[in-house]
């Protein structure tokens, strides 16, 4: 290893420690990128090269996509889509044992695609589920690691707020990895299916059956999420088929949310503002990890840390599979230590031209990034969903709630080894389109 | 992704000038690129809407800078802060603004700096001629104005 490699390696140490003490994640990516440069370059070119990300970052048209799709799911929010999606999936599947961890499931994965958050989709489906399967004699365990795994939806569906921060910092289309996440958050949902179908089966008493509701109430409740899911619709199948591009998508979007709010009767300058206001903070906040984590990346271009990475995983025997199981465990590993989104912030740089030289895709990478970060959102010591989900049931114990989460944990497993054997699971539907 | 509220963010802050500044760019934003779309899928091509686009989105992320600043907003890892007696957390929190502040201000001073190299140039967008210069200014300003507010965010601390 020469000695700018090793500069890389001080970065990255010196980054985890910077992180551990709390300071912003911003921040820290990019005052560590920044300091290494001036080490590696010169002050001159490290402050330049920082005002350049700082101007390029806050006026990329591209990245308008941001706070566009955050004022969609404020204003979707404020028409209580959460509400009328988790009703419309209790309506159909409620009546069945485990139909209401299956219905918030469902619902996440419908919210998810509003919000692109996962700690925002389980705290709004929780609020709304959580409560209803309480009462109707669900155990605790099953309720709440049904909505705390089902939360990690937020950030599969598209639009997905990580996918949109992954397509900026690897400089991929966000419209293809859009596209890219479609079968693999439906593969996802169905496995969380059958993780809830296979737990009511062998212990029948933790979900009893609620009473069946007439078919005039279920198409009552169905056509009350039909605006939204014609936006939805709109919106993700526009930029599938090459309609409208991720911005453009993300102004219709907002506009059809503005206008389904009026439809609603939910239209106030009080939901408005508060929508844009939550936006722009929201916003902001991203924004400066963005800025942060440009200039990290920078740093680590610098520094040829990442031929390092390379030719580590290239001795591993050239060997796809293995070369990837091994990234797997590092990025489990590091999942337990950094928040999702510092870990992709942090391995995305380096690991990226490592996983390119694979002859892999960084579109699949990008989605299997995003998957084994979810993960640390459902598993101590980071766990926020279960941190989310125990604000609204103060009385389960956080171990109760891990141990809901156990089986959805074993279908996650399962679907990064279905996501690693199949890549066409993530990849057919971008090139089927695309021809 | 993760963004955990400050205890010392203010739940409800009042709606100031930033406020109206940053919502008007982002409805301005929407509605042109919305426009855009239904324009181009009616067969008429509206110039310069990216332009516009690019302008407004510039405005709104200035402004949201600033206010997740002013609220406190941060994405954090609470590996270590959450494990500390309430002395060491003070020390992490006042550690924490100093060196947000310094961030900001490096990121001024690289800013102003690229601003000075390309004020003569007198970069413009193509259809529209909208000036960089100001754009550039706008964004110095929110960056600046961010340095300024953790400044006082880290003495507020330091003062506790």
């Amino acid at each position: 290893m020469n000695g700018t490699s090793l500069g890389g390696v001080l970065g990255v140490i010196a980054l985890i420690v910077v992180l551990s003490t709390g300071v912003p994640i911003g921040v820290a990516l990019g005052l560590v990128g920044l300091v290494g440069m001036c080490v590696l370059l010169g002050v001159e070119p490290a402050l330049i090269k920082s005002g350049v990300i700082v101007f390029d970052t806050m006026s990329r048209y591209e990245l308008g996509v941001l706070p566009l799709f955050l004022l969609m799911a404020h204003l979707c929010f404020a028409a209580n889509a959460s509400r009328d999606f988790f009703n419309a999936a209790a309506c159909l599947f409620g009546h069945r044992r485990g139909g209401l961890a299956l219905a918030s499931v469902g619902a996440c994965a419908g919210f998810g695609a509003i919000s692109g958050s996962s700690l925002a989709t389980a705290a709004t489906i929780g609020l709304v589920a959580l409560p209803e399967m309480r009462q109707r004699g669900y155990s605790d365990a099953l309720a709440t690691g049904a909505v705390a795994a089902g939360g990690t939806l937020g950030q599969a569906v598209p639009p997905s707020g990580a996918l949109i921060v992954f397509g900026i910092i690897a400089e991929q289309s966000i419209g293809k990895l859009f596209t890219a996440a479609i079968v693999p958050a439906i593969a996802q949902m169905l496995l969380y299916f059958l993780a809830i179908i296979l737990l009511c089966r062998f212990r029948p008493n933790i979900a009893p059956p609620t009473e069946r509701v007439g078919w005039a109430e279920r198409g009552r409740a169905i056509l009350r999420i039909g605006d939204i899911v014609l936006l939805i619709v709109l919106v993700i199948g526009g930029i599938a088929l090459g309609w409208f591009t991720p911005s453009e998508a993300a102004s219709v979007g907002a506009l059809g949310a503005l206008l389904l709010c009026a439809r609603r009767r939910r239209l106030s300058w009080s939901t408005l503002g508060t929508a844009l206001s939550e936006t722009l903070r929201t916003s902001g906040m991203i924004y400066v990890v963005l800025i942060g984590a440009l200039i990290f990346s920078a740093f680590v271009s610098c520094t040829g840390l990442t031929d390092e990475v390379t030719g580590l995983l290239a001795a591993v025997g050239g060997n796809r599979i293995l070369t990837l199981f091994v990234i797997t465990a590092v990025l489990l590993l590091l999942g337990s230590l950094l928040d999702g989104l510092a870990l992709m912030l942090l391995m995305t740089p380096i690991l990226m031209p490592a996983v390119v030289n694979l002859g892999l895709s960084p579109i699949w990478f990008g989605i299997f990034l995003v998957r084994a970060m979810e993960i640390g959102f459902v598993h101590p010591p980071i766990g926020m969903n279960l941190y989310v989900i125990q604000n609204i049931v103060p009385d389960v114990p956080l171990g109760r709630i891990f141990k809901g989460v156990l089986p959805f944990l074993a279908a996650d497993f399962v679907h990064l080894l279905l996501l690693i054997f199949v890549p066409a699971l993530v990849l057919a539907l971008p090139r089927m389109l695309s021809q | 992704m993760s963004a955990s509220p400050h205890p010392e963010a203010p739940a409800n802050a009042p709606r100031g000038p930033l406020f109206y500044v940053g919502s008007v760019a982002l409805l301005t934003a929407m509605v042109t690129d919305a426009g855009s779309v239904i324009g181009r899928h009616l067969g008429m091509r509206p110039l310069g809407s990216i332009e516009l686009v690019q302008a407004a989105i510039l405005v709104t992320s200035s402004a949201a800078l600033v206010a997740a600043v002013l609220a406190r907003k941060h994405a954090r890892v609470h590996l270590l802060v959450g494990r500390v007696g309430a002395h060491s957390q003070l020390f992490l929190e006042r550690l924490a603004s100093v060196l947000s502040a310094l961030f900001f201000f490096a990121l001024s001073a690289g800013a102003i700096w690229i601003a000075h190299d390309e004020w003569y140039a007198h970069e413009q967008s193509e259809l529209l001629h909208i000036p960089y210069a100001l754009l550039r200014l706008i964004a110095i300003g929110a960056v600046l104005g961010a340095a300024l507010v953790l400044v006082r965010q880290a003495a507020e601390r330091l003062s506790r």
